[in-house]
């Protein structure tokens, strides 16, 4: 499976350059929150997309008006990923091209809920009645088709006139690597020749930071907010919420060759398992992510000494970095001091169900430009954190293997193989 | 040559009953049990109609109360089924007999595959009050958050609710994924499972859709949008006017031939292939040729390996709204040309279960294998002349042979198709 076109929209960046060269020089992405007024809560800090317009890749304002931000996100990292592909859909080949998505869970936005309180709560509660009584003019079929759970998928065929297999996920913050692990399967399977493949994702909104806040899941430094994630870092307390989506156009590996296509990467294997423990915890022996990365590593047909980089799931949270780095070791044994590893969610925060696609996307990027990205901000290491991390700066390497984890909350978790495709026998 | 992938668990709920064999009887005696909404008092309401499940109880569903804060009602629903395959499977009795390393190899080779349509508006409902005591103060929202809201709000509507809890009550640990693809979740929930155990990435897999989309905002839109039908799903039928929603959850537990020999289980059916196609025109618009549905069945067929003349009997989509029934039957007259075999569908009875539609569906197909009959229509009395080439009936018809096709279409131009066989032959 080659990967032939990638696009992302992120805190960093509206583009894949953007992101790169930023990831590079280890400029944070996370800020003080602007899209709404958070003054009020105990976190004010998150990775937003800034300066972000999707009349750039769509200009078409009717069709934009049923896409939410997420969905912005997704149509202009997809826009950039075909045509960086150089191929797109046409009347011959639509039925052969497939999509699988990651979506977010927040189809309904806040400016609605508030609508709708607005109009039809009484005492805290919905109206029920009233809202009867409303009928078809408390309707709005714009809204309504923006709000559903493939609403996402349903604007990427469109505009993009896909007609083939299509599906979206959603398993929280594992989306993202399941999408594209999916993708690839549905070429496997032979039923598409070509797949865009991603996800997208905001929670960057009053609700979505109230859920991460009310757990206590997110670091509260508010007053230095490019050094808040620091995944593996002894002082880390927790992630930083943040926005954006991630694309890949894969193709199937002779056809790209011979179309002469720019392959910036072997897809070589994914894997995924449940850690079947708790919800929001990952277990401390690392049992789940361990299957994840085994069934990954022997579906792409590697052995733990061949893996080179790790791009790691690093949420910058006390347990989840500490059981990712017990699984990355009971996984690779002694090699695990051979590879360099990096949490790029120290730059640009957890993009929830984008992540693992954009992660995807930056392993892609490391082997094609044979530069590791550092994990920011890892001053103090954890020694329950014993991996070689990146520091400070990128570093130049050859990658023949890289690895992505996403770990997502009720225990999806998915591990993606990425092969330098030097490496890859005809 | 492809791993036979058997069906050896199964479950559903539904407002026509509590396990596979009730829902059917309930539709092959020709009765359907939409009624008038209970949740709520729609008295007032443009649209009175929905398919619940009467009497919700909690632990009906699920036993165990510490849970219930964690749920919301669709996922009660999916538990019960997916609980309901597992256990009817024997798998959890196999694994009791299993010493310490194979029962581990046993839970890491255990796949979940679940789908749901993800829309749910009630979702965000808790911050009522919240938003009330803010009066429109984004400054006091976020000062009065904890002290008004659930901690455990974001818990409580995880999109992948059901995956995680069937894990953590099962300890199944294998390949896993959440499907949100409206009228196909749980379709391709089954078909996902199906290539996980054909890819050899599991031994056996749970595969659940679950749906609750009776809700206040959830019916209105529908309504708005004109989906809604006043009385009855009367697809096919010249006055077919709409669709009804309904409520509920099927699963089905799939296995590898060697899994399922291996501890001598109980054969339901066997799993023959899958398709999926989009029409790429919109959320809501359908192609009136059918192109979409006319792939996701040659691309089964294919899969499966066997032609449309194998097929004995179809469960179409069939949910009442003109677009889609006149273009479903234009479809079929495309692959089958003028002699299908028997055609049915069942949503006239319990009502569109949106994400768990297609799972429901596949499991009723195979009772009707089973049961060598393939219920009515009992809503039907004029077959509109567009579809005139279809052979349904008012009255039970019985299967040309033991393989079903199940088709499941849904919002975004989805289609899909599924095959199954009976377990005799």
């Amino acid at each position: 499976m080659a990967i032939t076109g990638i696009g992302v929209v992120t805190p960093l960046g509206n583009d894949t350059a953007t992101t790169w060269r930023a990831l590079l020089s280890s400029r944070s992405g996370i800020a003080p929150i602007m899209n709404f007024d958070a003054s009020g809560f105990p976190v004010r800090i998150a990775g937003e997309v800034k300066g972000f317009d999707p009349r750039t890749a769509c200009p078409d304002r009717k069709f934009l008006k049923f896409a939410n931000r997420f969905h912005g996100f997704a149509l202009a990292a997809a826009d950039e990923a075909i045509r960086d592909a150089g191929i797109r859909p046409a009347s011959g080949t639509a039925a052969r091209w497939g999509c699988a998505v990651g979506t977010g869970m927040m189809g309904v936005e806040f400016a609605e809920l508030e609508e709708t309180h607005r109009r039809f709560v009484e005492n805290g509660r919905l109206a029920v009645d009233r809202l009867g009584a409303a009928g078809i003019t408390a309707a709005d079929p714009v809204r309504f088709c923006r709000s559903q759970g493939n609403a996402g998928l349903s604007l990427l065929l469109r505009h993009f006139g896909i007609t083939g297999y299509a599906t979206s996920v959603n398993t929280a913050c594992a989306s993202g690597g399941q999408a594209v692990g999916t993708a690839m399967k549905l070429v496997r399977r032979g039923i598409a020749d070509f797949v865009l493949a991603g996800a997208f994702d905001s929670m960057v909104n009053p609700v979505g930071l109230s859920a991460f806040c009310l757990l206590g899941a997110l670091s509260a430094d508010n007053d230095t907010p490019e050094r808040a994630s620091r995944p593996f870092d002894r002082t880390r307390n927790g992630f930083v919420l943040a926005e954006g989506a991630g694309f890949l156009v894969l193709e199937e590996w002779n056809a790209a060759c011979r179309r002469g296509a720019r392959i910036y990467a072997e897809l070589a294997g994914d894997g995924n398992s449940l850690s079947s423990y708790r919800i929001t915890d990952s277990h401390p022996s690392g049992d789940g992510p361990i299957q994840a990365m085994r069934q990954a590593l022997a579906d792409a047909g590697a052995r733990p000494e061949d893996v080179d980089y790790l791009n790691a799931h690093g949420t910058s949270t006390l347990m989840n970095d500490r059981s990712e780095c017990v699984a990355v070791r009971t996984v690779l044994g002694r090699h695990a001091d051979g590879i360099a590893a990096s949490s790029t969610k120290s730059l640009m925060g957890h993009l929830v169900s984008g992540a693992g696609a954009v992660e995807a996307a930056i392993c892609a990027l490391a082997i094609h430009h044979g530069a590791l990205p550092p994990n920011a901000n890892l001053r103090e290491p954890d020694p329950d954190c014993d991996l070689d991390f990146v520091r400070d700066h990128p570093l130049p390497r050859r990658v023949g293997i890289a690895i992505s984890n996403s770990f997502g909350f009720g225990g999806s978790n998915n591990c993606l193989v990425l092969r330098n495709p030097e490496d890859v026998r005809p | 040559m492809k791993t036979k992938v058997l069906v050896t668990g199964e479950g559903a709920v539904c407002a026509a009953g509590w396990d596979p064999k009730e829902i059917w009887h309930t539709a092959e005696s020709g009765r359907s049990v939409i009624a008038p909404i209970q949740q709520w008092d729609p008295t007032c309401w443009p649209a009175k109609l929905a398919g619940e499940i009467a009497e919700f109880n909690p632990r009906a569903f699920v036993e165990d109360r510490k849970l219930h804060k964690l749920l919301r009602r669709t996922d009660l629903f999916g538990l019960y089924a997916a609980a309901k395959a597992v256990e009817g499977a024997g798998l959890i009795v196999y694994r009791d007999t299993l010493d310490p390393p194979s029962t581990d190899a046993f839970n890491d080779r255990t796949a979940v595959y679940v789908g749901s349509s993800g829309a749910n508006y009630q979702d965000q409902y808790e911050f009522f009050p919240l938003l009330t005591a803010a009066a429109g103060d984004l400054g006091a929202f976020g000062r009065e958050l904890t002290a008004t809201v659930n901690p455990m709000w974001l818990l409580r509507v995880l999109p992948n609710n059901v995956l995680c809890h069937i894990g953590i009550r099962y300890g199944f640990k294998g390949a896993n994924a959440c499907v949100f693809n409206h009228g196909l979740s749980g379709t391709l929930a089954v078909a996902e499972a199906a290539a996980a155990l054909r890819a050899g990435e599991a031994d056996r897999a749970v595969a659940v859709g679950h749906d609750a989309p009776v809700e206040p905002e959830n019916i209105l839109h529908y309504h708005a949008l004109g989906l809604l039908a006043p009385d009855a799903v009367r697809p096919f039928d010249t006055g077919h006017s709409g669709s009804i929603l309904g409520e509920g959850a099927a699963a089905l537990v799939l296995e590898t031939e060697p899994a399922a020999r291996a501890r001598d289980a109980r054969i339901l059916g066997e799993f023959l292939g899958s398709g999926c196609a989009s029409e790429a025109q919109g959320l809501l618009a359908v192609r009136e040729d059918g192109d979409g549905l006319v792939r996701a069945m040659l691309q089964a067929l294919d899969d499966a390996g066997i032609a449309a003349a194998d097929v004995g009997m179809i469960v179409v989509h069939g949910n009442g709204t003109p677009s889609s029934d006149v273009s479903e039957a234009s479809a079929l007259g495309r692959i089958f040309g003028s002699s299908p075999p028997p055609v049915t569908s069942f949503k006239w009875a319990f009502g569109h279960l949106l994400g768990a539609a297609g799972i429901m569906d596949a499991v009723l197909a195979l009772t009707s294998l089973c049961q060598r009959e393939v219920p009515g229509i009992a809503t039907l009395r004029d077959i509109d002349p567009a579809c005139a080439h279809l052979p349904v009936s008012s009255k039970a018809q019985p299967p040309r042979s033991d393989v079903a096709l199940v088709l499941s279409r849904g919002f975004a131009g989805m289609d899909a198709a599924l095959l199954f066989r009976a377990p005799y032959r």
